[in-house]
Parts: C-alpha cells; sequence; structure tokens
C-alpha cells in the first residue's frame, strides 16, 4: 500500500469514508433506535434504554430460535466438512480431472433460486419414506448445499497452494499410511482455507431466511423466521434482535480470526 | 548381482507408453545419474522406483528383493523432490523428525539421530525454523536430512536443484555428493542438465524417448557418443551430415560426424584456411563460429589473454585432432 498525499489523497479519503458512511448509517439507525425510549415525532429519541435488549434476552421464543438457528447452521457446517474434506481430498489427489466438474456442480446451488428448489424440496422430502419437511433435519441437508460452494472453493484455492501431491508423497516415503499423511500434513495446512470457508458459510446460513421459512417455518424457528413473525411487535424490539444477530457474527468473526492467527 | 536391478520395466499412460522394456543396474554405493531432456521417462522411471507411480510389468529388485508389490511406506527408500515438499506446518526439526515418528523410535533416540543429520547439512542453527522462514537452499538440505535420517536403502533424488540460483546449486551439488560419498550412499539423481551429470556422477544413464541410449562414466559419454542424440544432448558437439563432413575432410564420409569444439585448434600455421564469423565470451573459454570450405564450425579455446582473441572477420588457420572425429549413427 503506498501512502497518500495531497489533494488526491484527501479526495480518496473522503470517498472512502463516505462510503463507509452510508453502509453504516442504516446500522447506525438500527443500533440507535434499538436504544431509544420512543422516537417517532422528534428528530433524535427522547431517552436512551436497554430495556429493548432486556425484553428480547429474557424471551424464551428468542432464545429457542437463536439456539435452533444455531444448532442448524453448525449441523449444516459440520456435516460439509466431513463429506466435502475426504471430498476434495480424492478430488484432488487421485481424480483431478474431476475438479472441472465439481466447479460446474457447485454453481447448482446458486444457479437455481431457493424459490423453485425449495419448492421441489418439499414435493421430494414432503411424504414418503424421506419425509422430513417442517423438522431441522431438511434445513441441515439444504444447507449444506448452499455451504458446498463456499467450502469447496476456499479449501480448493488453498489445496492449489500447498502442491498435495508432493506433500503426500513425501510422507508415505518416510512411512506415513495415506490416512496419517492426510491428518498429519494436509489437513494441518487446509486451516486457513477452513477457517475461511466455515466463517462465510456460518455468516451466511445464520441469515438464511426463504429455505427456512418455506421448508420449516414456525414448526423449527430459526432466528430470521422469528424476525419476520415478529415483524408487526415493536419496531425497537426488532432493532434490538437485529443488532444481537449482526454483533453475534462479528463477535464470532472477530474471534475466530484472532484464534487462527495466533497458530501461525 | 547388482544393488539395485530394474528389468523389463514397462509403463505407460492412457495407452501410450511412458518406457519399454527399460533395463538398469545400480551398484551398492554407486551414484547413478538418468539423465535425459524433460518428457524422456527419467522422472517416472524414478518414481517407479521410488513406489509412488504404479509398474505395468517387469521387476525393481532392491538387494535382491523385489520391490514392485511392497508400498511406498515398506521399500526404506528416501526421495529428495524438486519442489522441496516440506511441511509447511512443522519446523524443520518437526520435518525432518516425521521419518522417525512414524518409525515410533523413541523421543530421545530420535532427538539424537535428527542433531546428527541437521548437523551433516549443516543447519543445526534452523531447527526451530518453519519452511517458510528458509531459503530454497536451506529448503532442500532440509529435504535431504529428512530423507536420510530414517537411514535409507536407497536414495532418489528427483531434479533437487533445478529450483536453485546457479550459484546455490554449485555448492549444493558438491554438498549433496560429499555426503554421499561419506555415507556409502547407494544414490539414483534424476537431472536434465547435462553438467550436473558429469561432475556429480559415477555413472550416467542417458535416457531419451523412453529408452536409455547409453550408459557409462562421464568420460565415456562425453568423447564417446553413441549416437546422434548423444552427441547432441551432451557437450556442444559440431554435427556435420555426410555432406557437409565430406566437403570439411575432403573424403567421402558416409554418416554423420561429430566434432568437439575444444579438439579444434584455432592458429595462424594450421592445415585449413578459416574466417572467424564471430565470438563469445563464456569466462575461462572463447566460443568462437568460424566459416571453414563453406561448413560453420563452433570452436572452443582457453582465453588464455587478450593477445590472442582473434577479432571477428579475422582469416584464421585450424588444425582437427583427427583421432577426436567420431563417426555417429
Amino acid at each position: 500500500m503506498r501512502a497518500e498525499t495531497g489533494k488526491g489523497g484527501l479526495y480518496h479519503k473522503l470517498v472512502v469514508y463516505l462510503l463507509f458512511l452510508i453502509l453504516l448509517l442504516p446500522l447506525a439507525g438500527t443500533l440507535l433506535y434499538s436504544l431509544a425510549t420512543s422516537w417517532s415525532a422528534t428528530m433524535l429519541p427522547s431517552g436512551l434504554t436497554f430495556k429493548w435488549y432486556v425484553a428480547l434476552w429474557s424471551e424464551p421464543r428468542f432464545l429457542a430460535a437463536f439456539g435452533q438457528s444455531l444448532l442448524v447452521c453448525v449441523g449444516a457446517l459440520l456435516l460439509s466438512v466431513l463429506l466435502i474434506l475426504p471430498l476434495l481430498f480424492v478430488v484432488h489427489y487421485h481424480f483431478p480431472r474431476l475438479d472441472a466438474f465439481m466447479n460446474v456442480l457447485i454453481l447448482l446451488p446458486f444457479a437455481v433460486p431457493p424459490v423453485v428448489s425449495s419448492v421441489g424440496l418439499l414435493q421430494l422430502y414432503g411424504s414418503g419414506p424421506m419425509a422430513m419437511v417442517g423438522t431441522p433435519w431438511i434445513l441441515i441437508g439444504c444447507y449444506f448445499t448452499i455451504a458446498l460452494p463456499f467450502m469447496y472453493r476456499a479449501i480448493t484455492n488453498n489445496l492449489q497452494a500447498i502442491n498435495l501431491r508432493d506433500l503426500m508423497d513425501a510422507a508415505q516415503l518416510l512411512g506415513a499410511s495415506t490416512w496419517q499423511a492426510a491428518m498429519l500434513v494436509v489437513l494441518p495446512n487446509l486451516r486457513k482455507g477452513l477457517m475461511v470457508a466455515l466463517l462465510l458459510s456460518f455468516s451466511f446460513l445464520f441469515g438464511e431466511f426463504v429455505f427456512a421459512n418455506l421448508l420449516v417455518g414456525t414448526r423449527y424457528e430459526t432466528l430470521q423466521v422469528y424476525l419476520n413473525n415478529m415483524r408487526n411487535s415493536s419496531g425497537h424490539f426488532n432493532s434490538a434482535l437485529v443488532i444481537s444477530y449482526f454483533a453475534f457474527v462479528l463477535v464470532l468473526t472477530w474471534v475466530a480470526n484472532r484464534l487462527n492467527k495466533d497458530k501461525t | 548381482m547388482s544393488f539395485v536391478s530394474v528389468q523389463k520395466l514397462q509403463k505407460s499412460y492412457a495407452g501410450s507408453p511412458v518406457f519399454e522394456n527399460i533395463d538398469c543396474q545400480v551398484e551398492r554405493g554407486e551414484f547413478v545419474t538418468l539423465l535425459g531432456p524433460s518428457g524422456c521417462g527419467k522422472s517416472t522411471l524414478l518414481r517407479c522406483i521410488a513406489g509412488l507411480t504404479p509398474v505395468d510389468s517387469g521387476q525393481i529388485l532392491l538387494d535382491g528383493q523385489d520391490i514392485v508389490p511392497l508400498t511406498p511406506q515398506k521399500r526404506g527408500i528416501g526421495m529428495v523432490f524438486q519442489s522441496y515438499a516440506l511441511f509447511p506446518n512443522m519446523t524443520v526439526e518437526q520435518n525432518v523428525a516425521f521419518g522417525l515418528r512414524m518409525q515410533k523410535v523413541k523421543a530421545d533416540e530420535s532427538q539424537v539421530r535428527v542433531r546428527e543429520v541437521l548437523e551433516l547439512v549443516e543447519l543445526n542453527s534452523f531447527a526451530g525454523r518453519y519452511p517458510h522462514q528458509l531459503s530454497g537452499g536451506q529448503c532442500q538440505r532440509v529435504a535431504l536430512a529428512r530423507s536420510l535420517v530414517t537411514r535409507p536403502r536407497l536414495l532418489l533424488l528427483d531434479e533437487p536443484l533445478s529450483a536453485l540460483d546457479a550459484r546455490i546449486r554449485k555448492h549444493l551439488r558438491e554438498q549433496i555428493r560429499a555426503i554421499q560419498r561419506e555415507l556409502g550412499l547407494t544414490t539414483i539423481f534424476v537431472t536434465h542438465d547435462q553438467e550436473e551429470a558429469l561432475t556429480m556422477s559415477d555413472r550416467i544413464v542417458l535416457m531419451n524417448q523412453g529408452r536409455i541410449v547409453q550408459s557409462g562414466d562421464a568420460e565415456t559419454l562425453y568423447t564417446a557418443p553413441v549416437d546422434l542424440f548423444a552427441a547432441g544432448f551432451i557437450g556442444n558437439y559440431n554435427l556435420l551430415d555426410a555432406d557437409r563432413a565430406s566437403r570439411l575432410l575432403q573424403r567421402p564420409v558416409s554418416g554423420r560426424l561429430a566434432i568437439r569444439p575444444e579438439s579444434i585448434t584455432l592458429g595462424l600455421n594450421g592445415e585449413l584456411d578459416a574466417e572467424v564469423r564471430s565470438h563469445s565470451l563464456l569466462g575461462n573459454v572463447i566460443r568462437y563460429r568460424v566459416q571453414v570450405r563453406e561448413v560453420e564450425l563452433v570452436v572452443d579455446v582457453l582465453n588464455r589473454s587478450a593477445a590472442d582473441l582473434h577479432a571477428d572477420g579475422k582469416r584464421v588457420s585450424l588444425s582437427i585432432d583427427p583421432t577426436a572425429l567420431r563417426e555417429v549413427a
């Protein structure tokens, strides 16, 4: 990065700060609203209070939704790690040609709009031997497909950077089994890519609404569905919810980044 | 019986053969170089010996035992890669100790052996560093130490110097050879660099298009190439077709003629009149391009003093050592 000086520098800074302001303004407004006693006919709120947060965090329905969201996301991510890591390993180590095919495959969750694919999922899993519409299981499965592209891309980049084949070969010649080589040599070097993938997928899935609402709805209320169902209640309360949700993702990202940095 | 004996080895990829009927022996303690252009099958042969690439048919005997059915883990072979293949998540010490860890060697013994081998490659003070904190040459020395610590029966080096810059390459070349001699380690070295092959090896196996062209010590390969490819690949032979060869020697020549550039003497009282076309300074050698009897020849002359330098366009005469002429198929 080069240091900007003079008029041009000032201009560039101004643009960046302005952009920041525009992006942060709605969030700041929401934050202020969630802290306001009431804010209707005046320029600024008439008073500040934490009562909306207290009310929110003592609301059992919110806590349940929060926990359920967490559970579904963690479940989906766990499933993707368990399935995608070995898949990536096999693709890149044994069948490098499949990578091109996989790159098309992972675009599918993006290519089909959620509203369309949820109709398909409702058809498939609504009845019959695999009926699981309305249960968290279908969400975990569905979220797995959404996480797939993030996970696959991030970890593939990481894999390409470490020269997988030579590392595996070297480890095996030194006496390691394929399993040992994968666990002791390859996996630790994928930590960065894996972390990026998990964070990205988590933030995305935690805020997912369409699938959650259509496939499960109130039968297993997630955070976003809860927020939707509360849309007619107090705006202050809902603002507190949004800010809480945002703060949670922010803190999580920060903690994960810190943990990741310390080890290298 | 040779220590390593490759017999009738065949390997093909997707139907097209990489090599067929390869036979090759390596004696105990010998440093053998597989030399050839890229794609000649030398690296594949090395990987077959290591067990990293399966063979189609044939045998590889190591100390009398056929190792083809064995997995790489059970062959007792050490290997160094062009890319170093150091484990980025481990320190130098952990990298070197990895093989011992896999063999479940006790911690205190492992520590002693790691120290020993790091001393051998002069990297003792780097034990706590990570690979990304080392230079290319240091990385390759760590990789060498890592492959030596398990005391392999056979050491394979797959173009270990190709990714390094020239100065480091020369130094490391001598270091590898010294360590190999000291340990009496049977070693197979793969390279496409003729200079590396000539300076390091007890014996060179020259390969081209999946077959062994010629095998012998550096002197033999350099002075007595068996065919056109060998002559073209090693040294800077003047290769003349029958037509030009006959014109130069003024007697009928049936095959092609190979003349080494340093077997031609430039002077003022030689047998053939010639004209200097161009020259380039290679350091201790000056390489002239001269025209003689409408044939262009490359002549290497030792760079003794500036007074001896022949300017471009100058008329000189030259003589060719008749014993250095080689007719090749």
